[in-house]
């Protein structure tokens, strides 16, 4: 699903923020990517949804390598790819609803059926009751949970989190990971990058450690 | 649960152009609402700008229509020391219309020349005792098209007059025509050059307002990116939103134009006509609306679309 080979990407002459990454993540794996913070992280997720393009090797999504794809097919690359990020970057202005409705809005579902859709999902992640309620009057982790449902309303084959969990107090921690664990379970390839040991011990899964923008660990411990 | 495609996709909401146009026009309105102060702000910048620009062209109209009153008076006469026959006022009329210029002939006789002398002299037509007709001369009266008003075309029309046989003595008021066209050119010229800076800050001032609105929401375009928008999903209801925002603007303008019209200025004609003979000042004719709209409407689109293109990356 996911094939990393070679990577390297550097912001400036003489920094490389990455450096010969080589990876594969296949379908419906759950994997933490962790390091300290400058250790690539961020950069990495940047690469697998498009927002950079390495400045050498090859990005491969879903069979489509993103090196080589022409900015206007960028978009159709992100439908299939779910992103949450640690500032939640929900629009303040809009409610709850809308703002998860932006991810079908944008496949050109009709309003009906957004509405029908979206209610399920908030349902899901537990805040059908704040449909109509706009993100500045939610909780931290009331937010990340609008984000997440953004994020899986279109049932996205990878779903990308980045330090989903960086503000959130303990008990919105492991709802945020309930979430992205019951995604995957229902067939979702899922990345997750953080520096919360904790999130990272008590799932069990397979674990990608960056230091430096290089990999130098990449354990299995769901076994 | 098979994720092979992107999830099960229902009826699509916008099929076609106008399914497609309907959404972002709505999308348009809907973003309106949600960022109605700035909209407001923007608008009212918007007006404020263009307000400023069609007093200068109502007023640039209204002092057009005076030259074009005063421009009236340019007459050339051709003298003769004789009634013409009406043979031969046919005939010369139909030459000079020939030329070039000419709007219109009239025979003054001697009897209407003194006829108009002591209308002129209301009161004191007294002096005109003893006075007879022959010793006014007659005269062919000629008015001429508006674009041959100016000095040189006047000499140039003149010149051509002589070349008729029967016309030996003409007259035009040289010097008044002169001034007035050199009036005219001034007049024409500060009109340009105010009409040309005010443009160019409309412009800036609209362009520059649009660009703060879009920036106040480059998180909203981020994340349309983000989610998948295609580059013209992202722009099409900013576009449609410039444009309402560009044609509102010119719209509030002009009603506050007409409003301080109607309470100002409709009568004040005397302010700068001089001429008890007008009316009053004419308010902006439909076809400078028309284009006031029209360029409020292609500022907020060209406006928007240029910000635009520095936010998105797509």
């Amino acid at each position: 699903m996911i094939q990393l080979h070679n990577v390297y990407m550097s912001y400036q002459r003489d920094a490389a923020a990455l450096s010969s990454i080589t990876m594969k993540v296949s379908k419906g794996e759950f994997v933490f990517l962790t390091g300290v913070s400058g250790a690539g992280k961020s950069t990495l997720m940047k690469l697998l949804y498009g927002a950079l393009k390495p400045t050498r090797g090859q990005v491969v999504i879903d069979g489509i390598n993103v090196t080589k794809l022409p900015p206007s097919q960028i978009p159709y690359l992100r439908r299939k790819v779910g992103v949450v990020f640690q500032d939640f970057k929900l629009l303040p202005n809009r409610t709850v609803l809308e703002n998860v409705a932006l991810t079908l809005e944008v496949l050109g579902w009709s309003k009906k059926d957004i509405n029908k859709r979206v209610y399920h999902l908030l349902k899901q992640v537990g805040l059908e009751h704040k449909i109509n309620t706009t993100p500045l009057r939610l909780s931290g982790g009331e937010q990340q949970r609008v984000a997440m449902a953004r994020a899986l309303v279109n049932e996205p084959k990878i779903i990308l989190a980045d330090e989903p969990t960086g503000n959130l107090d303990e008990a919105s921690k492991d709802q945020v990971l309930a979430i992205l664990k019951e995604a995957n379970i229902k067939g979702s390839t899922v990345v997750v990058a953080t520096h919360d040991r904790r999130l990272i011990d008590s799932c069990h899964k397979r674990i990608i450690v960056l230091d430096k923008g290089h990999i130098v660990e990449d354990a299995d411990v769901s076994g | 649960m098979s994720r092979d495609k992107v999830a099960k996709r229902p009826k699509l909401a916008r099929e076609g152009a106008g399914g497609r146009f309907r959404y972002f026009l709505e999308r348009a309105l809907l973003n309106i609402r949600q960022n109605l102060l700035v909209n407001l702000i923007t608008v009212g910048t918007i007006s404020l700008a263009f307000l400023i620009l069609s007093l200068f062209l109502l007023l640039y109209v209204n002092l057009e229509r005076v030259t074009e009153n005063w421009s009236d008076r340019v007459q050339v006469a051709a003298y003769f020391d004789r009634e013409l026959s009406p043979g031969e006022i046919a005939s010369l009329s139909g030459k000079i219309r020939a030329i070039e210029g000419t709007a219109g002939v009239t025979y003054i006789s001697r009897q209407e020349a003194l006829k108009r002398f002591s209308g002129r002299l209301k009161g004191q037509e007294s002096l005109l005792n003893g006075v007879t007709p022959d010793i006014l001369p007659s005269s062919l009266e000629i008015r001429l098209k508006r674009d041959s008003r100016d000095s040189d075309s006047i000499t140039t029309y003149v010149s051509r007059l002589k070349k008729i046989p029967e016309i030996t003595e003409v007259q035009y008021g040289e010097e008044w025509v002169r001034r007035f066209t050199d009036f005219l050119n001034l007049v024409r010229f500060i009109g340009a050059l105010v009409g040309g800076f005010l443009v160019l800050a409309v412009v800036f001032i609209v362009a520059n307002t649009i660009k703060l609105t879009i920036f106040s929401r480059k998180d909203e375009l981020e994340l349309m990116g983000l989610v998948g928008a295609t580059r013209w999903f992202i722009k099409a209801p900013f576009l449609i939103e410039g444009i309402l925002q560009g044609v509102t603007g010119v719209a509030v303008s002009i009603l506050v134009l007409s409003g301080v019209y109607m309470a100002f200025l409709h009568n004040a004609d005397i302010l700068i006509s001089f001429n008890p003979m007008l009316s009053g000042l004419l308010f902006l004719p439909i076809e400078y609306l028309a284009a006031l709209l029209a360029g409020g409407a292609a500022l907020g689109f060209l406006g928007s679309l240029a910000s635009l293109k520095r936010f998105i990356s797509l």
